[in-house]
């Protein structure tokens, strides 16, 4: 049994938290330098295994071993003994400190009882060095974008000289440029020795970069097929049956215009925006992170102010840095941070449904409670929404049925615009389908939506036009028969001042500035 | 996202939800009543209707005010200002009725008027100023306590009787305070549960950009939150205030904590989003328990502090303990896992019941046994040598006569004062000597020992409006003179001094000013160039005095209205004290003679706190057996000097 590139084994693992079974004979190896991914369906089981090798949970049978040796892993520290480093989605990063300081968090070189800063800093540059990431070792880390938190988190799993590094969801939040760099140090782990243990929701990431597969569902492990494995094929083994197609866009007949938005513009952030959404329509705006696309629609929701401009519903100019007056003409917003901007977590699904119209449920200061439980029990019915109630609370269910809650919110208050902030991010491939038929559902009732969102296919596979935003400013559109994938980057990472004639070409320096802070404005989610 | 894997399994219950909110409240429940049954295993005096009353009535102050903060919690703020606020309406109220002759009606709905505008000072600056709630609040805690001093300048003043009227009982015996406390729960679940804002706050304390993006009025939300809040606090002030018939300006000190307290306790988080009425009630009962049971069971008044914590820890670990064991998954209580970690809760429950009762009885001195004659001793602190010389005296006479002896610690609080006395009145004493807070507050307890037929003997201050076996006092106003009389000629008749003041609103404060300032007449030639309060506390008096330092470096001479700050006073002078510039201060403390005997402090007006308390036990005693005592027995006070002092004892 002693292969010696192997570093890491799990044996029938199984895992139950009162009243359900989270995890079931489920098997698992890794070997010195290759790329292992775990794939599966959010709820699937990943998360809790991945809690078992960082040891946040223990198993109720079956073993771990590592090097060969059966181990028990009861906390971090077992885990770090090990040499096992997790990179969860949410980092664990003090903002405030610098990246070195971060990097050795809790074990800075010591000279006499003092931090030595010199050294920690020069070895906090030959990690990051190794990581190949620009950034300095005293730069604050609240000031970095979310590609760089990952670099950082990288180089202090590498200061543990991690073994095994598991990577949860990595390219979940990056754009695709990112995307390539984190691949590229990935694969020189790999070439050093590192087993990486890689989730990943995105299917073409696995033939890139994966060796193996393992796939999960439903607390067991149903194959391990190698990466080269067909797409189709994976997801059949992933959700147990095939999905005929992946963007199941109908399109309708479009109507009149229903949002139209004229030369927003805020200082610094996005210029001279103008555009229109019609009835029946699913408009995509797609851009690199940080191309100004969330900050546009924020504010035609009005939840953020701008300094020029106006947005009209049916021909009425809405007030500036209004969410009321916005919610009034039948505009609603999916933000792209879910937990943190769209839900009440430790509320319960009912209560989340029905905040939106809360206020239109109330009558003299009541709230009329039977009336909002009905209409949540009706749109929870409507969306499939899987849980075990309406009182469980939104936290605890899986990003897909999150996602839908949001929505429902909406749909309840009978929303023309809808605008979804990156909708499909980090749902498995069958809620986005959901997600999907419920957007053609709004879309054939006469209603609009506005899409943003940094997965290139989504976008192309669901919008009607697209539009394309670089550097705060609507690089181009393109209708959907001419939308491709090369189009699209080709706006988003083009200069936009050569490429419109609707806005006045700034002064250079103002661009610079633009993207400046633009890209301060990068980090996202947490 | 450890829950993902969680994938409901169906059918688990709809119920899931009603059974963990039933599982969390039940937290504190258990708590409660494991405490109730702790206690009346242990004195007998408990589990009586009338002490249960008074234990409701006890817990009501602190239920009210912190109702209006669960509002305030469960949308992820915290007000600190309601114990100041509550303070501030009362005098308002008082002020205005009693010395500008407002109608009543009036008053109340202007006391009222204040408790919502300070609240919406709060909700401005949190929402409107983007301050963090807690030094919003902070600051109007402040704001709130310096006005009310400033409004009844310091002294306190009569409540009018139509409203005092609050405090008393209705038919005979349900005490209104209950009623109030009761109705405004039922108002604070109406709100919480079924009201837009009540709504809201769920919303804003649970994800207050997620709320702001569906359209709630955050900002305005806040601003009605905060103004609930005053407006709770206000009607706490105003049940504090008639239970005292005179409305403090020193009332309600730390209440603010004691509420949060009771609505942590009762469930809530301080991070937001939870928090129900029923919890906060729980929360107050049990802190009102442990006090009434504490009292009853004569525990020291130093141990009782620290039982209080160790409880308040106890609950809430309790609590939390049991919403992880019950609450994690999807559907509680399905399968044996989650059996089991409840029954651990059960058995921690339970060690926790032994340990509370082991606790309580080791500490209370086995008093219950004998049939020896039982006093109780409310003294207004012990956080001052003084007192506890009082108690030292009182202990020694009781050891010498053999009789059990209780003593309490208000803590300066009047209100708990009150609290205690009805303890000493509903545990059936022999007698009760109380050393005031404040007179006018102490009346209506005194009255109500009264028509039990307890016998009462006050110490050091009097009681007003009530009756009084004996007054066993030392003469401040008379103290104050001879301060004067002692240093003007020290100084040779000529000079400038500063006078450090006590506790604004203190009776001893009041006396000592007032005799020092008629002392002062006969002396043309000093000048009284500044006056400030030190609270009575030695930190203080150095800070003060090293503050009025830099505006009068040549003053002449200080007069501290106790020793403790004339102490203070004589570390910020350094050097000086006792050479270029004289220190008098006030009580004889030991440390005060040590003081006068090394120099640095030129003269105490001595009382003889031990005499105090001595005679105190022995009038009590005797009036206890149907004696008839002197209505006034004055201990001498005496002017200490370097030449004296070997001769005083203290």
């Amino acid at each position: 049994m002693s292969n010696p590139d192997e570093l890491l084994r799990i044996e029938g693992i199984r895992k139950t938290f009162p009243g359900v079974v989270a995890l079931d004979n489920v098997d698992f190896d890794l070997r010195r330098g290759e790329v292992h991914v775990l794939l599966g369906e959010n709820g699937a089981g990943k998360s809790t295994l991945i809690k078992m090798l960082s040891g946040a949970y223990t198993p109720d049978a079956g073993r771990i071993l590592a090097g060969g040796e059966e181990v028990r892993i009861h906390g971090a520290q077992d885990s770090e003994r090990l040499g096992i480093a997790t990179i969860y989605q949410e980092f664990n990063l003090v903002p405030d400190l610098t990246v070195a300081e971060n990097i050795f968090l809790g074990r800075q070189p010591r000279r006499f009882g003092m931090i030595d800063r010199k050294t920690m800093e020069a070895e906090a540059a030959v990690l990051l060095e190794r990581v190949g990431v620009p950034v300095s070792p005293r730069a604050r880390v609240r000031d970095l974008g979310i590609a760089r938190l990952q670099m950082v988190e990288i180089a202090k799993a590498l200061s543990l000289n991690a073994r095994v590094l598991i990577m949860d969801e990595p390219t979940a939040v990056l754009t695709s440029e990112e995307v390539d760099k984190l691949f590229a140090i990935v694969r020189r782990l790999r070439a050093d020795g590192v087993g990486i243990v890689f989730i990943t929701h995105h299917l073409e990431e696995i033939a890139a970069l994966g060796d193996r597969v393992t796939v999960i569902r439903d607390g067991r492990s149903v194959g391990q097929v190698p990466a080269s494995t067909p797409e189709d094929e994976l997801v059949r083994l992933m959700v147990g049956r095939s999905i005929e197609q992946q963007y199941p866009r109908v399109r309708p007949e479009t109507g009149d215009a229903l949002l139209r938005v004229e030369g927003l513009t805020r200082d610094g952030v996005f210029h001279d925006v103008s555009f229109e959404v019609r009835a029946g329509e699913v408009v995509g705006i797609a851009g690199l992170v940080g191309a100004g696309r969330t900050e546009v629609v924020r504010a035609v929701f009005g939840a953020d102010p701008y300094d020029k401009g106006a947005v009209l519903v049916d021909g009425t100019t809405l007030r500036r840095h209004d969410v009321g007056a916005a919610m009034a003409a039948g505009i609603g917003l999916v933000p792209e941070d879910r937990k943190g901007q769209g839900l009440v977590l430790d509320a319960s699904v009912a209560e989340n449904l029905g905040l939106v119209t809360l206020r239109s449920a109330t009558r003299a200061g009541l709230v009329d409670l039977k009336g909002q439980h009905a209409a949540a029990a009706r749109i929870a019915e409507q969306l499939g929404v899987r849980m075990a109630g309406l009182g469980q609370h939104v936290r605890t269910l899986s990003g897909g049925n999150q996602q839908k809650v949001v929505i429902g919110k909406w749909l309840l208050a009978n929303t023309k615009v809808l605008i979804l902030d990156e909708p499909t991010r980090g749902i498995d491939v069958g809620a986005k389908v959901e997600i999907y038929q419920l957007v053609n559902e709004l879309t054939a009732g006469g209603a609009a939506v506005l899409m943003i969102s940094s997965d290139l296919p989504e976008v192309l596979g669901m919008s009607d036009r697209v539009l394309v935003m670089a550097q705060g400013r609507i690089a181009g559109e393109l209708p959907a028969d001419r939308a491709t994938q090369d189009a699209v980057m080709a706006l988003a990472v083009g200069t936009p001042a050569g490429s419109g004639d609707h806005h006045t070409a700034g002064p250079e320096d103002d661009t610079a500035d633009t993207a400046g802070t633009t890209d301060k404005e990068t980090p996202r989610g947490h | 996202m450890a829950t993902d894997t969680l994938k409901s399994s169906t059918g688990a219950g709809g119920a899931s939800g009603g059974l963990r909110r039933l599982l969390l409240d039940n937290g504190a429940l258990t708590a409660l009543i494991v405490l109730v049954i702790a206690m009346s295993a242990l004195s007998g005096d408990f589990l009586t209707a009338d002490n249960l009353l008074n234990v409701g009535v006890q817990a009501a102050v602190t239920a009210i005010l912190a109702f209006g903060v669960t509002f305030v919690i469960v949308s992820a703020g915290i007000d600190l200002s309601v114990g100041s606020v509550a303070a501030l309406s009362a005098t308002v109220l008082a002020w205005s009725a009693t010395s500008q002759g407002v109608p009543v009606v009036l008053a109340v709905l202007l006391a009222i008027a204040t408790g919502i505008a300070c609240g919406l000072v709060n909700g401005f600056l949190v929402s409107y100023g983007k301050l963090p709630s807690f030094i919003a609040t902070l600051a109007m805690l402040s704001v709130a306590r310096g006005l009310s001093l400033v409004i009844s300048q310091g002294s306190p003043i009569a409540f009018p009787d139509s409203v005092s009227h609050l405090g008393d009982t209705l038919g005979g015996w349900l005490p209104v305070p209950v009623l109030v406390m009761v109705v405004m729960g039922l108002l604070t679940a109406f709100v919480l549960g079924r009201t837009y804002i009540g709504r809201s706050m769920y919303a804003i304390g649970g994800n207050e950009e997620a709320a702001r993006l569906s359209g709630l009025r955050v900002k305005k939300q806040k601003l009605a939150i905060y103004a609930l809040s005053g407006l709770f606090a206000a009607a706490a002030g105003i049940v504090l205030a008639a239970r005292l018939s005179s409305a403090q300006p020193q009332a309600a000190q730390g209440y603010e904590l004691d509420a949060i307290a009771a609505v942590v306790i009762g469930g809530a988080s301080l991070a937001g989003g939870t928090g129900k009425a029923s919890g906060t009630l729980i929360g107050a009962l049990i802190l009102a328990v442990l006090r009434n049971g504490l009292n009853l069971l004569s525990v020291s008044a130093f141990w009782q502090q620290v039982v209080i914590g160790v409880v308040i820890a106890l609950a809430v670990l309790l609590d939390t303990l049991r919403r992880k064991a019950g609450a994690t998954p999807v559907a509680a209580g399905t399968s044996s896992g989650g059996g089991k970690k409840q029954a651990a809760t059960y058995v921690l429950a339970a060690v926790v019941a032994a340990a509370v009762v082991g606790a309580m009885s080791f500490l209370h001195n086995g008093s219950s046994a004998a049939k020896t004659e039982r006093i109780g001793l409310s003294l207004s602190t012990l956080n001052n040598p003084f007192f506890v010389q009082i108690r030292a005296g009182a202990q020694e006479e009781a050891r010498k006569r053999g009789v059990d002896l209780t003593v309490t610690d208000a803590q300066n609080d009047a209100s708990q004062q009150a609290n205690q006395l009805q303890n000493f009145t509903s545990g059936g004493l022999g007698a009760i000597i109380v050393n005031p807070v404040d007179s006018d507050a102490a009346g209506p307890s005194v009255r109500s020992a009264n028509t039990s037929d307890i016998p009462v003997v006050a110490v050091d201050r009097g009681v007003n409006k009530a009756e009084t076996d004996a007054l066993v006092a030392s003469d401040n106003v008379a103290g104050g003179r001879q301060g004067a009389k002692a240093l003007a000629e020290k100084l040779g008749g000529r000079g400038t001094i500063v006078i450090l003041q006590g506790q604004a609103g203190t009776s001893a404060s009041r006396e000592r000013g007032a005799g020092f300032a008629e002392g002062l007449k006969d002396y043309p030639g000093i000048e009284v160039v500044a006056k400030q309060p030190a609270d009575f506390d030695r930190t203080k008096g150095l800070d003060v005095m090293t503050n009025l330092l830099q505006a009068h470096p040549d003053v002449d001479g200080v007069f501290a209205e106790n020793d403790e700050m004339a102490l203070g006073a004589i570390k910020a002078l350094g050097s000086k004290a006792g050479t270029s510039v004289q220190v008098v201060g006030f009580d004889g403390t030991p440390d005060g003679l040590k003081a006068v005997e090394a120099g640095t402090l030129y003269a105490s007006v001595a009382q003889q706190p031990k005499e105090l308390g001595r005679i105190a036990v022995d009038n009590a005693l005797r009036a206890a057996e149907g004696e008839q005592v002197s209505e006034t027995v004055k201990v001498p006070v005496k002017v200490v000097t370097k030449e004296n002092v070997a001769g005083f004892g203290g």
